[in-house]
């Protein structure tokens, strides 16, 4: 099985998460990740969908019917080496008296993660990377406790010189954020 | 002081402007479309629509149908009929689940529609109120797109929009829900229709890229053996005469697809007949000999191709189609065009020179008499009881195949596709991709509707019938001179066949008991009149075709007869059977 990051750009209304997954369900197609906000053009919303497949003709034949509907602007479909990638993880650990103390030195130096927020019996600690290096840091931290653990989907960009905003419709005015 | 007065009274005067309610505002939606008839059957959730049509039957022809499903079938039949987009409504909730089965046929039939479903008051949505259904939810899959309205100023925008995308590209269904609220609800500016001609997303090509025509072109010239399988895509292009010129200009042997069928004349040289599961020998059996195939307007369904692996899997495939999403769906293609069939030919047929191919042809010819003896002599004996094919001869040497032909789904279906000779374009309306039992009556009211001028002739097999009889009600409440034929062999006779080659004649549940269906027609309204003897047949296709009004013709014909030739399911056309 293979990684697909599947980029798809769309008018920002509603039902249109609906709209792109039914084309996964009928294709029998689990979604392993899925982060949607809006981009700095306003109205347009960018979905980044990690899946797993074996034929690549399939994923091909995928991405051509989410292109179909109608309030898709763009789509594109990459392989893991094709993008830069990562996802953002929270990580709740229990702090006891007494307990095993925590070295935030090696969570910041070598893991690059953070102490986001605490209290007298408990830290939250945030980190970012690829998924391996998550759970690598995940199973640091395991012999602490980790009373709760969450992890986000995947944000991409291609490894191209331009944005994949380039390739959006260009007969439009955009409004934009920034 | 003056001026004062003078404000006032100016004030007075902007309360006097009311602007159109929304459900007035969808009617002049309809008619700067020039939308002259909706199929519909009205409802709790939909009543302002109604109340607002009520005041437009002067422009607009509204059939109430006896059921939704029978609004949804009998649009299609009116989009195909006329080339047109059919307009259905509908009611929330159950009024719009019924609608359901006549949107997924037109979407994988590529029908132009748009169904306006009413929906419960904005404030009451998702609150399981009276009637209410997330319609959106269950038609996202089966529509090209879908909308819901709950405010009037939306309305002649997203109409605008709804006609757009039913039309453009590859046509399909759309559906646009209104809540109740949204068509009472006056507009807060003047009514103002602006015809959408493109989308931000949606910008169907239909001028194809020149370097993939003149890729095709090559290949085409260069080939030995070219095949062309032309589908519904050069009759919703209305490219039938620049298909004709294309064929006629490199004299390649051309099939048709089931819903391809009357998109160029029966009689015409190069036309060798049309392939699929039911199809005809040589055209289906040749798809393993021709050395490039020009695929035109189709989408290599799988009862077109059987097992799609070994498919033409010697040929070079040339495919002309309008939705990107299509090419290589199937099968892999060396020359995709990606464009309106129209616009393709129009660019395709000066780069491609004529060849001779008159061997290669007499190849297809040379395999026709062994279809003759096998089943067409056989179908055609005039022997025992009466059998579908005779019928539907008939009828078209009645009509000198210039009807517009309306079938169900069976049997019957594939009978009538054999054995009618098609003379004009678009006589061919059939439920082809989702195969919907039923579609036949509504299809065929709606077809008459879509063009008042043709003879529509409906073949109908007694299970079908069935299904959609209470539309019986509909053609006489209309007046519709449609002519319905019931071909009775008193089995779900398709079923039955295939209980009969691959379930070992084990008949699960396939006889019916039927009822007396001219004593209902009779009670419906309609003339009829069944017949169960050869030489009683002549005589009343004369008085059918005499008729003026609706008519039920019921036959009585051979209970276990089987359709060949047969490709069996999933298997490959050489393993095409004859008996």
């Amino acid at each position: 099985m293979t990684q697909y990051t599947i980029c798809v750009f769309t008018e920002n209304s509603i039902g249109i998460l609906n709209k792109i997954t039914v084309i996964f369900t009928r294709r029998r197609i689990n979604i392993e990740s899925l982060t949607v906000s809006e981009t700095v053009r306003k109205g347009v919303s960018r979905f980044t969908i990690v899946i797993k497949h074996e034929k690549r003709e399939e994923v091909e034949k995928l991405v051509r019917q989410i292109r179909k509907i109608v309030e898709v602007l763009a789509v594109f479909g990459y392989l893991n080496d094709e993008i830069v990638y990562n996802e953002i993880a929270l990580f709740k650990i229990s702090t006891p008296m007494g307990g095993k103390a925590l070295d935030i030195d090696t969570i910041n130096r070598i893991y690059k993660a953070w102490v986001v927020y605490w209290e007298l019996d408990y830290v939250t600690i945030q980190k970012t990377g690829t998924e391996e290096e998550i759970f690598d840091f995940f199973r640091y931290l395991k012999p602490h406790g980790i009373i709760e653990f969450v992890r986000s989907g995947r944000v991409a960009v291609g490894k191209t010189p331009q944005g994949l905003v380039e390739y959006l419709p260009e007969d439009q005015e955009w409004e934009y954020y920034l | 002081m003056s001026k004062e007065i003078a404000f006032m009274e100016e004030e007075i005067k902007i309360e006097e402007v009311k602007f159109l309610s929304g459900g007035q505002a969808l009617m002049e939606c309809f008619v700067a479309e020039g939308v002259d008839t909706i199929f519909g059957y009205p409802g709790g959730a939909i009543m302002p629509i109604y109340d607002a049509l009520y005041d437009y039957t002067d422009r607009i022809n509204h059939i109430l149908v006896r059921h939704e499903q029978g609004a949804s079938h009998a649009a299609e039949g009116y989009a195909r009929s006329s080339g047109r987009v059919g307009v259905c409504m509908a009611t929330s909730g159950p009024g719009a689940t019924n609608l359901v089965t006549g949107i997924a046929d037109a979407i994988i039939d590529c029908t132009p529609m748009v169904a306006i479903t009413g929906q419960v008051a904005s404030n009451l949505l998702g609150t399981d109120a009276f009637q209410e259904t997330d319609v959106i939810g269950i038609t996202t899959p089966i529509c090209k797109w879908n909308y819901q309205v709950t405010d009037p100023d939306e309305i002649p925008g997203i109409l605008a929009k709804a006609f757009f995308i039913a039309r453009a590209g590859k046509p399909g269904p759309v559906l646009i829900d209104i809540t109740k609220d949204a068509q009472v609800k006056s507009m807060t500016k003047p009514f103002e229709y602006k015809p959408v001609e493109g989308l931000l997303g949606y910008h169907p090509r239909r001028v194809p890229k020149m370097d993939q025509v003149e890729k095709a072109a090559e290949l085409i010239n260069k080939a030995k053996r070219p095949y062309i399988l032309f589908g519904h895509g050069v009759l919703i292009s209305e490219a039938m005469e620049e298909f004709r010129e294309f064929v006629e200009k490199t004299d390649i042997p051309c099939a048709s697809t089931l819903l391809g069928l009357s998109g160029i004349s029966i009689d015409h040289p190069n036309y060798m007949g049309w392939l699929g599961m039911h199809g005809m020998y040589a055209p289906n059996v040749m798809t393993d000999q021709c050395d490039v195939l020009i695929a035109i307007g189709m989408r290599f369904d799988d009862r077109v191709t059987g097992d799609a692996s070994l498919f033409a899997k010697q040929a070079k495939i040339v495919h002309i189609e309008i939705d990107p999403a299509e090419i290589e769906k199937i099968k892999k293609t060396e020359a995709p065009v990606i464009g309106d069939v129209k616009e393709v030919l129009n660019l395709l047929t000066p780069l491609v020179k004529k060849g001779d191919y008159t061997g290669w042809k007499n190849e297809f010819r040379k395999l026709e008499p062994k279809e003759k003896e096998a089943v067409t002599d056989r179908d055609l004996k005039f022997e025992g009881q009466i059998k579908m094919a005779e019928v539907v001869k008939m009828v078209s040497d009645k009509t000198k195949g210039e009807a517009c032909v309306v079938v169900d789904v069976g049997q019957h279906q594939m009978v009538t596709a054999r054995y009618f000779e098609f003379k004009r374009h678009n006589s061919y309306i059939a439920s082809g991709g989702l195969g919907t039992m039923g579609f036949a009556i509504p299809a065929a009211l709606g077809a008459k509707m879509g063009a008042p001028d043709r003879e529509v002739i409906a073949f109908i097999g007694d299970g079908c019938f069935q299904m959609t009889i209470q539309e019986l009600g509909t053609i006489a409440q209309s007046k519709l001179p449609v002519k319905l034929i019931i071909l009775n062999n008193n089995y779900l006779g398709m079923v039955r066949q295939w209980q009969q080659l691959f379930f070992e004649k084990r008949y699960s549940f396939v006889e019916l008991q039927n009822p007396d269906f001219i004593m209902i027609s009779k009670g419906f309204g309609l003339e009829g009149e069944k017949i169960t003897e050869r030489d009683q047949l002549s005589e009343a296709i004369d008085k059918m075709l005499a008729h003026d009004g609706g008519y039920v013709l019921e036959v009585v014909v051979e209970k276990e007869e089987n359709v060949f030739p047969m490709v069996p399911a999933g298997r490959s056309v050489s393993e095409i059977r004859l008996t």
